[in-house]
Order: structure tokens, then sequence, then C-alpha cells
């Protein structure tokens, strides 16, 4: 026996030995190497098509890899898009969502968390019945809601409504459920005010769960392109996705080389993004399933 | 004397009021902001949309009451009993397609040696990247002179029209959204898988139990309650899906991908009937709060918020 004791999972060193699990075994690998195949096929061919000529593209049966490298498809794909502009509107937004998915629903977990208030119970069937409405049946009024509001064509029509996340108050409560009351107790006998017991107690002992909700700001943010396309009027507002389904993804004129450049350019963000907060991405699916 | 009483119990009544001041302030203050905007943004559209579904909504001329005119215009119109269709279709699809793929290949990731945290990366990655990438490489991929019919002509299938054949552009949706949608249900499952005992396995062993019948008896038993609350929760997401068939088919070929929702997309943006979409919305919130109830009794179990 070597030194490191293996923890066990479903089947035991043991299992190895018999010729029928190994040959089970056996083939749940080679599904998973398909898997693994189907699942970077799609990215490889994004890449690799994004540096073919344009006579290359259309070659049938198409090939994967290009012949030589032709990095003028990117130039011309940023010609067709600020990308930049677009990016910057991207974190903008990201800045405002985050900022107040992060602030008001925080003030409010600590509030019936923490603190005295009355009609607790009331307030909490207020946030929390939200969420078995799906928001899909109310997107019609929700926009006629935003028009009338006069908040159209404003980044403060996905701001503020960002503060009205029932998921939220919801982990961040059960979270701040689990801090010790006479922490806080002792930090108000000393004359720390609310304000000082959220902002330098509550907020850093709940970093856990903060920065798993920036990465799900981040994603939502990043992936939404239908709706900031009706909020926002003007294509110099819009973010990156919906910028590019409109200029690229549905353009009929441009070909598919001088897509798959712009699309390579869109996806390395997030890529960063996500190698950078990889445990933090990973312990968040952990506790949204715990949650479950 | 009697008045000094009464002035005493004022005074008493307005130190108590003023104490519940003091006490409540700082927890109501808190709650305001959460409070203003969800009534502002979520409580007020809610309560809209089912004022609105009983009015023509017109900007220059005002609103009109029209009773349930909306409601019997969108259940006699013709696109009704095909978005309704659809929507079945693809719900069930979704099920049959996509839904049991994520816990078999959590419970295969599971057993992996090796390559463990690099395959969980590798099935999260399309939920990393922008969704409107990932419909441009699907646009491709289907494409009818794409790499998926050049893959079947190496086995001597015949391609298919993915998106613009009526038999297929449903499933091809369904395909696209499992491949891209799956991998984050998978790291649910396996965060559940991890985390059954492993002296369960062990006991099980040393009775005499093989591999699969562990996996029957211990793993599935163990993931239970994740199987129900993932079913009801990809229900209700695809009960609302349109996204997908926006940017993939527009809805057609003839009207063969037009869901519910995006019925309602389409009363509201193409044919400007805000009311007619706003009484669509009423009646998905009643069929899907009729059907999660139905599925929570299934359950044995109260709903919870």
């Amino acid at each position: 026996m070597s030194k490191v004791v293996r923890e066990r999972s479903i089947m035991s060193s043991f299992d190895m030995n018999k010729k029928s699990v190994m040959f089970a075994y056996g083939i749940m690998l080679l599904a998973l190497l398909a898997l693994t195949v189907t699942l970077l096929y799609p990215f490889g061919m994004t890449l690799f098509g994004s540096f073919k000529t344009k006579e290359e593209i259309f070659v049938f049966p198409p090939s994967y890899f290009p012949h030589h490298f032709e990095w003028g498809n990117y130039a011309l794909g940023f010609k067709y898009v600020n990308l930049t502009r677009a990016f910057m509107n991207t974190l903008l937004l990201y800045a405002g969502n985050a900022f107040f998915a992060l602030l008001i629903p925080g003030l409010a977990a600590f509030s019936l968390s923490q603190m005295k208030v009355p009609y607790r119970k009331t307030a909490t069937l207020f946030f929390m019945s939200t969420l078995m409405i799906p928001s899909a049946t109310y997107l019609i009024p929700n926009f006629l809601n935003l028009k009338s509001l006069g908040m159209l064509n404003s980044y403060w029509a996905f701001w503020l409504p960002a503060g009205a996340n029932a998921f939220n108050i919801l982990l961040l409560k059960s979270f701040m459920d689990g801090i010790n009351k006479e922490l806080f107790e002792a930090a108000r006998m000393d004359g720390a005010s609310e304000l000082r017991c959220f902002f330098k107690m509550a907020v850093p002992l709940s970093l856990p769960v903060y920065s798993t909700l920036l990465i799900f700001a981040f994603t939502a943010t990043w992936n939404d392109w239908y709706w900031p396309s009706l909020v926002l009027s003007v294509k110099e507002k819009y973010p990156i996705s919906s910028l590019v389904y409109y200029d690229i993804v549905t353009a009929t004129m441009m070909t598919w080389n001088v897509k798959f450049s712009v699309l390579t350019a869109i996806m390395i963000p997030p890529l960063i993004f996500f190698i950078i907060f990889q445990k933090n991405i990973m312990h968040g699916l952990d506790l949204s399933g715990v949650k479950g | 004397m009697a008045s000094q009483s009464t002035l005493a119990r004022r005074e008493e009544a307005g130190g108590r009021l003023s104490k519940a001041f003091k006490d409540y302030f700082w927890g109501v203050a808190f709650l305001v902001p959460a409070l203003a905007v969800f009534g502002l943004f979520l409580w007020t559209p809610i309560v809209k949309g089912v004022v609105y579904s009983f009015y023509n909504i017109d900007f220059v001329n005002g609103n009109r009451f029209v009773g349930w005119t909306n409601y019997a215009e969108a259940l006699a119109s013709s696109d009704m009993g095909i978005a309704v269709r659809n929507t079945l279709l693809y719900m069930f699809l979704g099920v049959l397609m996509g839904f049991w793929v994520p816990s078999v290949v959590a419970i295969a990731i599971s057993e992996l040696r090796r390559f463990q945290g690099v395959m969980r990366l590798v099935v999260y990655l399309p939920n990393i990247v922008p969704a409107v990438a990932l419909y441009a490489m699907w646009i491709w991929l289907y494409d009818p002179l794409g790499p998926l019919n050049q893959f079947l002509s190496w086995f001597g299938i015949d391609g298919v029209n993915w998106l613009t054949d009526k038999r297929w552009a449903t499933f091809s949706i369904v395909l696209a959204e499992t491949w891209q949608g799956f991998g984050a249900t998978a790291l649910i499952y396996l965060a559940g898988i991890v985390g059954i005992p492993k002296d369960l396995y062990e006991a099980a062993e040393i009775d005499g139990a093989g591999v699969f019948r562990r996996i029957r008896h211990i793993t599935l038993p163990g993931i239970r309650h994740l199987y129900l609350l993932l079913f009801i929760m990809q229900l209700i997401a695809t009960s609302q899906g349109f996204q997908t068939q926006v940017a993939l088919t527009g809805g057609g070929p003839n009207n063969a991908t037009l869901t519910y929702m995006y019925q309602i997309i389409n009363q509201a943006f193409t044919f400007l009937n805000y009311g007619r979409a706003s009484a669509l919305g009423v009646m998905m919130f009643v069929a899907l709060t009729l059907l999660s109830a139905v599925l929570y009794r299934l359950q044995g179990r109260s709903p919870q918020a």
C-alpha cells in the first residue's frame, strides 16, 4: 500500500480487478473523451476559423485547421463593430449592476437577519414571493413600466432593478444567519453604529457569498443580449453581447472567417475572468447545489 | 387629577412611540432601499401586467378598458394552439434529451481518478463564453454544408436541414441548448455526489453489492432531492424559452419554433398589442403556478419560498 491512502469513491481499487468492471470503466472513459471532443470542437472551430482566408472558409467539405494564418480578419472584424466602446459599456453596466445587486440586498439581508424590525415576516414574504413569479410573465409590463418611468435608453433601467434581487437576499440572509448574534451585540455595546456593524463586520464576514454573487452578476451582464437591445434604443449604448448579436451574428453580408475573429475576441475576456476566479466559481456552484 | 393621568398616559404613549422609533429606525432604514426597488421594479410591473391585460394600450390616444377581449382574442388566435404545442414539445424534448445527461456525466466525472479538475472546467466551458458567440457557432455547425452534416456523411447518412426543416428545428434547438447548459447542472449534481458518505459504499461492497447496484441504491437516492428540484427548475425555465429560438430560427420554419413566450414578444414588439401580450403573460403565470403546485404536491412537500 502506498503512503497516500486514496479516498474511495463509488468504486474501490478492489473493483478494478474484475474484468467486467474494467470494461465498463473503459467505455465510460471513452464516452467522457468523446464528450470532451464535442465540447471543445466548436471552440477550436471558431478559433481556427478566424485565421482562415475567405476562399478557405467556403471549401467543402470544411477543413478544421487553416493552411496559413490570416491575421487580417481581426483588423477587418474590428472595423465592423466598435468593440472598445461596447466593452466599456459592458463594464459600466456591470459596475452599476454589481453595486446595486450587492448593496441593496445586503442591507436588507442584514436587517432581516440581525436587527430589530417590525413585520419581519411580511417583509420577507414581500421579497421572497417574487422568486415564485417567473420573470417572463411580466416582461412586457416591466418594459412599459420602465418606459413610463422615463428610464428607457438609460443604464439606470438596469442598475436599479438589479437591486431587486430576491435570490441575493436569500443567499446573503442565510449566510448572515450563521454569524453569531452576540458579535454584533458586543459591537453595539461598544458604541458601533449599525452602518459600521454592516460595513466593517457583516460584509467582511460574508465575503465568500459576496464574491460568488459578484461572479454571477458578471456572467449575467456579459451574457444578456436580448433585454438590453429592447431597453436601449441606440447602438452606441449597447453592451458587447447585444452589439455582437446584431452586427455580427445576424449580419448576412459578412463572411464567416471575419465573424469568427470577432467571436474569438469576445470569448477571451470571460475566459480570463474565469481562469482568475475559477476557485470561487466552483465554490459558488457547490453553494447553489447545497442551497437547492 | 383625571386630566393629569391622561397627560401621563399620553406622555407614556409618546415615549413608547419614540422608543419603538429608536429601536426600529435603523432596521427599517436598511430595508427601505430594498422595499423601494422591489415595489417599483417588480411588484409594480406584476400588478400592472394584470391591469393592462384588461386594457387596450395606446400611447397616443390613452388606454381603454376592454374587459376580457384581450383574453378572448388571444385564445381564439390561430397562433395560440401552435405556440402551446411547440412549447410543450420543446419542454418534452428538453427533458427527454437533456434532463438525464448532467447526472450521468456527474457520476462519470466523480469516478475519474485523474483529470477530474480538468473535466469540471471542460464541461463548464460553454457557460463561460457569451451566449451570442454560441449561437453563431451553432448556426455554422447546423449549416446544410457545415461540419455536422459532414460528420453524418462519414457514416453514409444524408444531411439534414437542421434549422430550416420543420421536423428538425425544435430538436436542433434543444440539442444546442443541452450542449450549452448541461455543464452547470452536472457540477451541481457532482457537488451532491461528493457529499455522499463514502462508508456507505464501503459497507455495500462488503455486503457484496456490485458497482451498478451501488450506483442504483446509494448514489441515485443520495441525489434524489436534486433530481426533483432540477426537474422543476428545468420545466419552468424551458416553458419560458424564446431567446435561442429568436437567435437560431426566428420562430420559423413556418412557425415550427414559435414558443408561447416568443408569441408574447411578437404581440408586444411586432404588433404593438401590449394588452394582449400582458394577457398572455397572466395566463402563463396561472399555468406555471398550477404546474409548480402540482409538482410540489407530487414531491410531497409544501412550497418553500
